[in-house]
Parts: structure tokens; C-alpha cells; sequence
């Protein structure tokens, strides 16, 4: 019985630090800020303020091309490390979570001095002057660069169990390769690029340092309007910022049952 | 594919990926970069101003304190605790597996709303909850680190072989199960110690600028002096790529280790390895 006690420090922690926080979270978020009385308020004001609204649907856009793009550059980059020696691969693959260090403050910052409103790119090539860094599509380029290794991550041990004879036999049978990568590799892979998929979208949804370096407060995003609502500023409201947390999380579970229903009904 | 469309493609992406941080480089090295591919000039006033602000000293030195502290709360309470559940409740460790796994589940902005409503109006300290949010976001590599060492060096027989021997108890924890889980908990250091070290929204949200670590002074410095801020990336890259580089030494010299004892173990640690540090660094930072 004693020896039970070593796993007492874990619960605790774990119980106060995640579990019961967040289920306090859900009950605040049923109570009103100005009163404290029991109120569905705080999501009818979130459903009908076309401002939060416009935060959910910058928020979806953003994500989806970013992850979009993100597993588009890790398939790709996939496909060319399969060519390379082993070796070469280990050292690309350790780049790629290099990168990854880069993410947040660091990469915003970098991508001002390159891409900002007097970026060096831009001054170097007048064709991208009507960029925005600072808009929705801005940021989801910004994104990319950390969906990628995030993305190469997940789909790299899926698409080297893709075999080369799967590729030789349909070629035997006289199909093109990309007609091989069409009916035969693709549909193998179609498991893990949906799960792939999912993580790069939550993660997308979820960033919040990189976009608050890159705008501040300026851009209407979730997390920066959930940051801003319970983080003590001028207009704090945390009871309607757990409530938009918990509908954010909702999005999220909703958005891995149906990429898993998707996935079943296709293979069934 | 043809070999000279997959080098041109990995240049392309090479591109992508290292002119954000050529330009960092080159604008911490310059006072005045116009209409020109490179800066005007090259100096190293920078970095000789930042070493001697005594802001980013104490910013470096919190966030050192920070790290530190998480560490040894994480490693000193968790270590224990799965050589427990290895040895004694293994049943258990499906169960701990799925509940580690759930930071990464929860992003960190539900987690920090979550935090602040439970915390901001009792009188823990913030200091306590950001410590205890730490471990919770570290949990899943630590765990899923220290279980994969544990298993690779088959601690059971080890254990068995030792008491065998007539080993007592304390020479089988100090001689036998800690040196032998020493790589493993290096590598899980060097990991939590770069995620931790470069955290922001926990700390920004949670305490804000009371505790101000080197994010936070890096976004500071960031609307005020951009060379200055730029330094200050610069450096922290270093420092990160210096840990990247140990962090490889040592699951490669790991890995040639294990090749005499066979293959399969080792294809679990280093994945897994190699998995938490880029899930680590993105989902954190990002």
C-alpha cells in the first residue's frame, strides 16, 4: 500500500494542473461575468456577435491552408527524401526539426525583416507588393513553415512503407506511375494523410504566439480573442473567454470524428 | 524520380527554409539595411550591446531558473513513478499512456484559460501554476522518453540478474537502474530544457510581464529595436541548435550501441525520440 504513495505527487499535479482546471472551465463558462448567475449568455453572445463569428471563420481559414499547404510541402519533400542515401535523410529530417525551433516570436520576427511592409523581398521583387503578411493568408504562409515538419513528421513512416514493387507491378500490368500513385499507394496512404491532416488543422487553430508577434491583438483570431478575453487586459470577460475555449475544443473533437468518418466510409 | 528534380526541389525547400534565418543573421549584423540585397555594413555592435544589457542577463537567467526548476520537479516526481509502474503495475501503463498524451490533445490556450480561472483568484502563487502547467505540457516526452529507455534496457532482467546476485536494494537502484537510464533522462533534459527555455504564451498569460524570459524580451525588444531583437534571435538559435546537435550525438551514439543487442528495440527509441522533439518544439511554440 505504502508503495502506491510514489504515484500520489503525478495524480495531484495532474488532477489540479489539467483535469480539474478544466472542467471548472466548462462550468464558468455557463455563468455570467457581470452577475454570476447560471446563463447560456455567454454562447448566444458568441453565436450572434458577428465578430466573434468572423474569429471562428479567420481562424478555420487559416488552418485549413495552412495545413493544406503544410502536408502538401511534406508530401512533397517525402517523395525526395525517399531518392536519398540514409544518411542524407537523417540529416535533412534533423534540419526539419531544427526549423521547428524556429516557430513562434523567433519566426514572426523573421519574417517581417523578409516579408513585412518594407521586407527585403519585397523591395527586391516588386511582384510581391501586394503581399500582406499581416492578413489571414499572411499568417497561413507564415504557418507553413512550421506545418511542414510538423506534417514530414506524421507522413515519413507511412510513405516509406509504400513499396517499390507495388509501383513495378502495376507498371508490369503496363499502368503509368502516376496512375500507380493514383490507385495504389495513394488509397494506402490515405489513412495517415487524413490523421496527418487533423494535427496540422488543430495545430493550426491553436497557434497563438506566432500570429500575436506577427499582429499583436489586431487580428480577429480564436486564440487571440480567448487570450485577450481572460488574460486581465482592459475588457477581460473570462467566464465568455472559457466559453469560446470550450466551442474551440468542440471544433476540434468534431473535426477528428468526422476526418476518422470520412476515412471509414471511403475504405468501407 | 530524377535525381536533378529532387535536388532542385530540396533547394527550393532549403530556400524556404534558410533565408528567414539569413535575414535575421544579417540584419543583427547591420545598423542599416536599404533597398539592397545585402545590408550596408557589417558590425557586431549588437551583440557586444546585448551581452551588456543587464535586462536580457536576467531574462536568460529566469528562463534558466525556469527550466531548472521544471526539470527537477518533472524528472525528480516522474522517474520514480514509472520505474513504479514498470516493475510493479504495468497494467497501468496503458492507462498512462493515453493520459500523458492529453497536452498534446488540449491546445495551450484552453489550457491557460482553464489555468486562470481556477487560479487567478486564489492565492497560489502564479509562479506554482505556470510550474505545474510546464510539467503538465512536458508529461508526454518525458513519459514516453523515460519508458522507451526503461524498456530498451530490459530493466527487469536486470533486475532479476542483480538481485540474483544478492544485490541489495539501494545497489540495484544507484548502481544498476540510474546508471543504466542515464541516456534516456539526457535526452529527456536536453528536450524539456529547449521547450521550457523557449516558452512564451504559458508564462506571457500566466504570469506576464512580471517574469519576463527570453521570448517575452524578444518581443519586447522586437517593437522597439529590431537589430537588437534580431541579436537576440540569433542567439537564442544558437543555443537551440547547439542543444539539436547534442541531442543527435547522443541517440546516434545510443543507436550504434544498441546495434549489438539487436534490432528491434531500436527502431522504437529513436522514432519516438526524434517524434517528441519536433512535436515538442511545434506544438509549444507555435
Amino acid at each position: 500500500m505504502k508503495k502506491h504513495l510514489i504515484m500520489l505527487p503525478f495524480g495531484i499535479i495532474f488532477l489540479a494542473f489539467s483535469v480539474i482546471p478544466l472542467l471548472l472551465m466548462i462550468l464558468d463558462s455557463f455563468q455570467s461575468d457581470v452577475t454570476n448567475e447560471w446563463t447560456i449568455a455567454n454562447y448566444t453572445t458568441i453565436l450572434n456577435n458577428p465578430y466573434y463569428n468572423k474569429a471562428f471563420i479567420n481562424s478555420f481559414l487559416i488552418a485549413t491552408v495552412s495545413s493544406l499547404l503544410g502536408l502538401t510541402g511534406a508530401f512533397i519533400l517525402c517523395l525526395c527524401l525517399l531518392n536519398l542515401s540514409k544518411r542524407t535523410q537523417e540529416k535533412i529530417t534533423f534540419v526539419s526539426n531544427l526549423a521547428a525551433n524556429f516557430a513562434g516570436v523567433p519566426l514572426a520576427f523573421s519574417f517581417i525583416i523578409l516579408l513585412g511592409n518594407v521586407g527585403v523581398l519585397k523591395m527586391l521583387f516588386p511582384l510581391l507588393e501586394g503581399f500582406n503578411l499581416y492578413s489571414w493568408l499572411g499568417l497561413a504562409v507564415t504557418y507553413v513553415y512550421f506545418q511542414i515538419p510538423l506534417g514530414l513528421l506524421f507522413i515519413y513512416p507511412s510513405i516509406k512503407e509504400v513499396k517499390k514493387e507495388w509501383i513495378d507491378s502495376v507498371a508490369l500490368l503496363g499502368g503509368s506511375k502516376g496512375y500507380a500513385w493514383r490507385k495504389v499507394a495513394f488509397p494506402f496512404l490515405r489513412p495517415s494523410i487524413m490523421s496527418t491532416f487533423v494535427i496540422l488543422f488543430a495545430n493550426g487553430m491553436g497557434t497563438y504566439e506566432t500570429a500575436y508577434a506577427l499582429t499583436g491583438s489586431n487580428i480577429n483570431l480564436l486564440t487571440i480573442r480567448i487570450g485577450s478575453l481572460v488574460s486581465g487586459d482592459v475588457f477581460a470577460k473570462p467566464n465568455l473567454g472559457s466559453a469560446l475555449a470550450l466551442l474551440f475544443g468542440l471544433i476540434l473533437i468534431l473535426a477528428m470524428i468526422l476526418t476518422q468518418w470520412v476515412g471509414r466510409k471511403v475504405r468501407g | 524520380m530524377k535525381k536533378s528534380i529532387v535536388i532542385m526541389v530540396l533547394c527550393c525547400f532549403g530556400l524556404y527554409y534558410f533565408l528567414p534565418f539569413l535575414g535575421t543573421v544579417l540584419y543583427a549584423s547591420s545598423t542599416s539595411w536599404g533597398k539592397t540585397i545585402l545590408p550596408d555594413d557589417f558590425t557586431l555592435t549588437w551583440f557586444s550591446q546585448l551581452l551588456s544589457d543587464q535586462n536580457f542577463l536576467e531574462a536568460v537567467g529566469r528562463s534558466l531558473f525556469l527550466a531548472g526548476v521544471v526539470l527537477l520537479t518533472i524528472l525528480g516526481l516522474m522517474i520514480p513513478a514509472i520505474i513504479w509502474i514498470y516493475l510493479f503495475a504495468p497494467r497501468l501503463n496503458r492507462l498512462m499512456e493515453k493520459l500523458v498524451l492529453l497536452p498534446y490533445a488540449i491546445p495551450g490556450i484552453i489550457l491557460v484559460t482553464a489555468l486562470l480561472q481556477t487560479y487567478s483568484k486564489m492565492e497560489l502563487p502564479m509562479f506554482l501554476v505556470l510550474i505545474g502547467a510546464l510539467f503538465i505540457t512536458t508529461l508526454p516526452i518525458v513519459f514516453l522518453g523515460i519508458t522507451n529507455q526503461i524498456r530498451l534496457i530490459n530493466m527487469r532482467e536486470l533486475i532479476d540478474a542483480a538481485t540474483t546476485l544478492g544485490a541489495s536494494k539501494k545497489t540495484i537502484l544507484f548502481r544498476v537502474l540510474f546508471p543504466n537510464i542515464r541516456i534516456g533522462t539526457t535526452l529527456v533534459s536536453l528536450m524539456v530544457f529547449s521547450a521550457v527555455f523557449g516558452e512564451y504564451m504559458l508564462t506571457n498569460l500566466l504570469i506576464g510581464g512580471r517574469f519576463e524570459t527570453v521570448r517575452i524580451y524578444m518581443l519586447k525588444r522586437m517593437n522597439e529595436n529590431g537589430h537588437l531583437a534580431s541579436a537576440v534571435v540569433v542567439m537564442y538559435f544558437l543555443l537551440m541548435t547547439v542543444i539539436a546537435l547534442l541531442t543527435f550525438v547522443i541517440t546516434n551514439r545510443q543507436k550504434k550501441k544498441l546495434w549489438l543487442k539487436g534490432q528491434h528495440s531500436i527502431k522504437q527509441c529513436s522514432i519516438s525520440v526524434k517524434e517528441g522533439v519536433t512535436v515538442e518544439n511545434v506544438l509549444g511554440n507555435s
